[in-house]
C-alpha cells in the first residue's frame, strides 16, 4: 500500500502505540447503538433542537451495567472516554470529565477520533484558530494566542494558505444548516480541547517519548530480524536466575512494606494533589522542609537507601554523623555521586579533589577503606573516569549501612525527629471547592530557581560542616603548626589499619612520591615501631630526618585512626602549599627540606605538646579551597610537600614505591 | 486557466471535502455522502493536475522575472500545502470507510448531525439523483475502495513529483496576507455568536447579557422616574402659583 503519512517526517519520530484507543473505540460503538446503547435525547437550544445528546448519569449507568462495575469506576472510565476525545461535553467544554448528573454529552464524529496513524497537524490547528478569529476577533485565549503567534512564526511561508483555507472552510460551513453548523463547531472545538489542552492540564494524549520505529508497520521477516530474536533469546537464557520462592518472597516483602505508602492503594494525606488540585501535600514534603511528615520518617526506617535518597533524611543523617564525627563517610559518598553524575569536563578536578580530601594518606577527611579497595581505587585514579570510585563508594556505603544506620535509628536525634513529625489532617473537599481548586491552580517554582536554591544550600553546607568537623581549634594561619589533639580517640581497633599498613610496602602508594625517597624498608621499620605504641605523646623523634618524623607521625596517626580518621591530621596536609612559602612549580622532592620551614610555633591551647615539624599544619577546607585556587593557579597542582595525585606527571625520581 | 483563480477553486474544493469527510462514519453517512465525496475528490484532482502543470511549467522556466517567480513560489507553497491536506483527508476517509461500512447502519455513530445537505452545494453541482438503491451491493464498496486507493496514490505521486521537479526554498517565501484573517461580514459572526451563547447554558455570557439588560432597564426606570418627578414639580409649581 502506498498510502503514506502526508507529512514527510524524516526525523524518525513515531508516536508509541496507544492500545487503549482501539478498545475505547469498541466501547463507544457499543454505546452509541440506538437500540442497546445509551439512550439519547434531544438538546434544546433557543432556536433549534439537536438530537443525540446523552446525559452523564446515563453514561455512567450504562457503563456500570455493561461491565458490571461500581459507579465510581464507571465514572472514571467515562471520564477517560471523554479525556480521549470520543465523547465531548456540551456544557463546560473545557473540563474533560463525566459529571454524574444531567449535564449533556455527545459522541464525537469518527473523523475527529484520536488515531495512531496520523499525528495531529499544526497546520490544522492554525487553520482552526484563524477560523475562530474570523468568527469573532479577540476570542482566542491566552495560550491559543501564544500558539497562534508561534505558528505564524514557524509556518510563515504557508500563512497565506492558512488564512485563505480558514476563510474557505468558514464559507463552506455556512452552507450547512444551522444545527449542523453548531454541531460541527462543537465537534471541532472538542477535538482541539483534547489535542491542544491549555498548559498545566493533564492530557490523556500525553504519551512520553517518541519511538524510533513506526509501531504501525509490519515488520518483515528478514534474516536480520531473526538474528535479533536469536540474540535476545540467548541473552535471556544466560541471565542469572533466582528461585521463584526467593523472588516472590522479595516481592511480597516489598509490597507489605510499601503498601501503606502507595498513593494508588491508600489515600495520601492530606490529599492527592493530582485529584484535588490542592498542593499542600507537595509543600509539606518539600526536600528541605523543617518538619517532615510521619509517613516520610517511616520510609526512612525501611532501608538505608530510602534514608539517603530523601534529602531531608540525608540532612538528618548528616547531622547525626557530624555528632559522631564520622561525617566524612557521607561526604565521600556524596562526592562520589557528584562525580558519577556530573559533567565530563569537571570529572578530572573532582576526582583529584576527592582523592586529596578523602583518600590520600594524611588527607584531612580520610575515610577508612580496606587496603585492597584502596589499591584498586588509587590505581584507577591514574586514569580517572566516572566510575573509578565505585568500589570505594560501595565499601563506604556498606559501612554506613551496617554501622551508622543502625545507630542512627536508635539515636535520640532520630527519636526526636519521629516525635516531631507531623501527620496532616485529611482534606474533605466538596465538589464546589474542587472546582475552585481547579481554577486556582498555580505553577510551581521554576526549576531554575530550585536549582539555585540547591546550589546555595550546597555551598552553605560545604562552608559549615567542615570547620566543626575537622578541628575545633583550627586557625587559618598557614604557618602555624597545629595538631588537633582532640581527645576522643575512640579506642578503636588498631587491627583494621594494620592490614592496611602491611600492604603499603607492597603497593605503590602515590604518597610515597611525596615522601620521596623513604624506602619501603624504612617504612616497614617504622610501621613495626608504630604498632606497639598507643600513646601519641610517647613518640620520640624517629631520627632527625624531618621526612622520617613526618612519616612516623603519619603512621602513628594512621594507627590511631580506627573509626574516626577525621579527628586526626597527618603532617601531610594536602595543602601544604606554603611549605615555607615555596611558590615555584615542581620542586624536586628531597628529604632535606626543613630548612625552608618557618620557625615553628606551637599554640598553647593544644592538649598535647609534640615536637612537630613545621610542615604539619591543618587547614579547614574552606581556606584550603580558596588557597588551593591560588596555588593551583600558580603551580599547576604539584607542590613540594603535597600529596601528589598518582595521575599527575612527575619528575623521574619519583618512581619509587 | 489562470493560476490564482484555479487555486482558490481548489481551496474551496478542499474545504468542502473536509466538511464532507467529517460526516463519514456518523449518522448522516450514506451512499449519497460517499458519492459526493467521490465527486469532490475528482474535481479536486482535476484542478490539482491543472495547477500542477501550470506551476511546474512556469517554475522550471529559468527566464522568469523575479516578482513573477516570487508569486509562483508563493502559489507553489500554498498548493503543496493544500495537496497535503487533501491527501490527509483522503487517507482518513479511506481508513474510516474500512471501519464504517454502509451495510451496517447501526454502527454509524450518532453524532447529532441531521442534514443531508452538506457542503456539496458549494460545488454548485447538480443534485444527485436519488434513484440509487438504499442497500449497497458489496462489489461497489470494494470498487470504491480500490479507486480511492488509486487516487491517494496519484496524489502521493504528484506531491513527490513536485518535490523532485522544482526546488522551492520554503523559508525564502514570504506571505502577503495579514496574520489574522479578517472577519468576512459582521452579520454572519453575530448570528453565530448567538449560537455560542445558547450552547453554554451555565456559561458566563448569558449572565452578562442578562446583567446588561437589567442595567439598561434600571437606567430607563430611573430616567422615567426623574421625568415623572420633574413633570409633577412643574405641575405643582403651576398649581401653587
Amino acid at each position: 500500500m502506498t498510502i503514506r503519512n502526508a507529512i514527510r517526517d524524516h526525523g524518525q519520530r513515531y508516536r508509541p502505540r496507544m492500545a487503549c484507543l482501539k478498545k475505547a473505540e469498541k466501547v463507544v460503538l457499543e454505546m452509541q447503538d440506538p437500540k442497546t446503547g445509551v439512550k439519547s435525547q434531544p438538546q434544546r437550544l433557543v432556536i433549534t433542537t439537536i438530537p443525540h445528546a446523552i446525559t452523564g448519569e446515563d453514561i455512567i449507568a450504562w457503563l456500570a451495567g455493561r461491565f458490571q462495575i461500581d459507579t465510581q469506576e464507571a465514572r472514571n472510565f467515562g471520564s477517560m472516554l471523554v479525556a480521549l476525545g470520543y465523547i465531548y461535553p456540551l456544557q463546560d467544554h473545557k473540563r474533560l470529565v463525566i459529571k454524574p448528573d444531567a449535564s449533556l454529552y455527545r459522541f464525537q464524529t469518527p473523523y475527529f477520533w484520536p488515531t495512531q496513524q496520523w499525528p495531529v497537524e499544526d497546520t490544522d490547528y492554525a487553520i482552526y484558530l484563524a477560523k475562530r478569529n474570523i468568527r469573532k476577533k479577540g476570542i482566542l485565549e491566552l495560550h491559543e494566542q501564544e500558539h497562534y503567534n508561534r505558528l505564524h512564526k514557524w509556518m510563515n511561508h504557508k500563512w497565506d494558505f492558512i488564512v485563505m483555507q480558514a476563510k474557505e472552510q468558514y464559507r463552506a460551513a455556512k452552507e450547512r444548516k444551522k444545527p449542523d453548523r453548531v454541531v460541527f463547531e462543537c465537534q471541532e472545538r472538542a477535538y482541539w480541547v483534547v489535542h491542544r489542552p491549555p498548559p498545566g492540564t493533564v492530557s490523556a494524549m500525553d504519551y512520553g517519548l517518541d519511538r524510533r520505529i513506526d509501531p504501525n508497520t509490519v515488520e518483515t521477516k528478514t534474516p536480520d530480524f531473526y538474528e535479533r530474536i536469536m540474540i535476545f533469546t540467548q541473552q535471556s537464557i544466560m541471565r542469572p536466575r533466582v528461585k521463584s520462592s526467593v523472588s516472590i518472597g522479595a516481592l511480597v516483602k516489598y509490597c507489605a512494606t510499601y503498601k501503606n505508602h502507595d498513593p494508588f492503594l491508600l489515600k495520601c494525606l492530606p490529599s492527592n494533589p493530582w485529584l484535588t488540585d490542592d498542593a499542600t501535600y507537595w509543600t509539606l514534603n518539600m526536600p528541605n522542609v523543617e518538619i517532615p511528615t510521619k509517613m516520610r520518617v517511616e520510609r526512612w526506617t525501611f532501608s538505608f537507601g530510602e534514608l539517603l535518597s530523601d534529602p531531608r533524611g540525608r540532612n538528618d543523617f548528616r547531622l547525626f554523623l557530624k555528632k559522631e564525627f564520622s561525617g566524612e563517610n557521607l561526604a565521600f559518598w556524596e562526592s562520589c555521586e557528584d562525580l558519577k553524575w556530573g559533567t565530563a569536563a569537571t570529572m578530572r578536578e573532582k576526582a583529584e579533589q576527592i582523592y586529596k580530601t578523602f583518600l590520600a594518606r594524611g588527607a584531612p577527611r580520610w575515610i577508612n577503606i580496606d587496603g585492597k579497595t584502596m589499591e584498586v581505587t588509587v590505581k584507577g585514579l591514574k586514569h580517572p573516569h566516572r566510575y573509578v570510585l565505585d568500589a570505594a563508594q560501595t565499601h563506604i556505603y556498606m559501612l554506613m549501612k551496617k554501622d551508622s544506620y543502625g545507630r542512627y535509628m536508635k539515636s535520640p536525634v532520630f527519636k526526636e525527629t519521629t516525635k516531631k513529625a507531623i501527620c496532616p489532617e485529611e482534606h474533605k473537599f466538596s465538589d464546589n471547592q474542587l472546582e475552585q481548586n481547579a481554577r486556582n491552580r498555580r505553577p510551581s517554582l521554576s526549576p531554575i530557581i530550585l536549582r539555585q536554591m540547591e546550589e546555595e544550600q550546597k555551598a552553605k553546607m560545604a562552608a559549615n560542616v567542615d570547620i566543626t568537623q575537622l578541628c575545633r581549634f583550627t586557625t587559618p594561619v598557614p604557618h602555624l603548626a597545629v595538631y588537633s589533639g582532640i581527645s576522643d580517640f575512640p579506642s578503636a581497633t588498631a587491627s583494621p589499619s594494620l592490614p592496611f599498613l602491611a600492604h603499603t610496602p607492597a603497593c605503590p602508594s602515590p604518597i610515597s612520591v611525596a615522601l620521596d625517597s623513604t624506602s619501603a624498608s624504612e617504612r616497614r621499620v617504622e610501621a613495626s615501631e608504630g604498632e606497639g605504641e598507643g600513646n601519641p605523646a610517647a613518640r620520640g623523634p624517629v631520627g632527625g630526618n624531618v621526612s622520617r618524623s613526618r612519616m612516623a607521625l603519619s603512621l602513628r596517626r594512621l594507627l590511631k585512626r580506627g573509626c574516626t580518621p577525621s579527628t586526626m591530621f597527618a603532617s601531610l596536609s594536602p595543602k601544604c602549599h606554603s611549605a615555607a612559602g615555596t611558590s615555584s612549580r615542581i620542586q624536586p622532592i628531597s628529604p632535606n627540606q626543613p630548612s625552608q620551614a618557618p620557625p615553628r610555633r606551637i599554640a598553647n591551647f593544644f592538649q598535647i605538646k609534640v615536637d612537630i615539624p613545621p610542615e604539619c599544619r591543618i587547614y579547614p577546607i574552606e581556606s584550603e579551597d580558596e588557597e588551593e585556587e591560588n596555588r593551583a593557579a600558580s603551580r599547576g597542582g604539584v607542590g613540594a610537600k603535597e600529596i601528589i595525585c598518582p595521575w599527575e606527571s612527575l619528575t623521574p625520581q619519583n618512581g619509587t614505591g | 486557466i489562470p493560476g490564482p483563480l484555479c487555486y482558490s477553486l481548489l481551496l474551496l474544493v478542499v474545504a468542502c471535502y473536509r466538511h464532507l469527510a467529517s460526516c463519514v462514519g456518523g449518522c448522516t453517512d450514506s451512499l449519497q455522502l460517499r458519492d459526493e465525496l467521490r465527486q469532490t475528490r475528482e474535481k479536486a484532482q482535476k484542478l490539482a493536475m491543472a495547477i500542477c502543470q501550470h506551476l511546474t511549467l512556469h517554475l522550471r522556466d529559468k527566464s522568469l522575472p523575479e516578482e513573477q517567480r516570487k508569486e509562483m513560489e508563493l502559489l507553489w507553497v500554498a498548493f503543496s500545502s493544500s495537496l497535503e491536506l487533501l491527501h490527509l483527508d483522503m487517507c482518513k476517509v479511506f481508513n474510516m470507510s474500512d471501519i464504517f461500512s454502509l451495510a451496517n447502519t447501526d454502527a454509524l455513530v450518532q453524532t447529532g448531525l441531521q442534514g443531508s445537505e452538506v457542503a456539496a452545494r458549494a460545488l454548485s453541482l447538480p443534485d444527485l439523483n436519488q434513484t440509487q438503491s438504499p442497500t449497497l451491493p458489496a462489489g461497489l464498496e470494494s470498487q470504491e475502495r480500490s479507486t480511492l486507493e488509486q487516487e491517494i496514490g496519484q496524489i502521493d505521486h504528484m506531491i513527490d513529483d513536485m518535490e523532485m521537479k522544482v526546488n522551492v526554498l520554503r523559508w525564502m517565501v514570504e506571505p502577503h496576507g495579514p496574520q489574522y484573517a479578517d472577519p468576512l461580514s459582521s452579520t454572519d459572526s453575530a448570528s453565530l455568536a448567538v449560537f455560542s451563547v445558547d450552547e453554554e447554558q451555565p456559561g458566563h455570557q448569558p449572565l452578562c447579557q442578562r446583567n446588561k439588560f437589567c442595567a439598561v432597564l434600571f437606567l430607563f426606570a430611573v430616567v422615567l422616574v426623574a421625568g415623572f418627578i420633574s413633570v409633577s414639580m412643574v405641575l405643582f409649581s403651576g398649581v401653587c402659583f
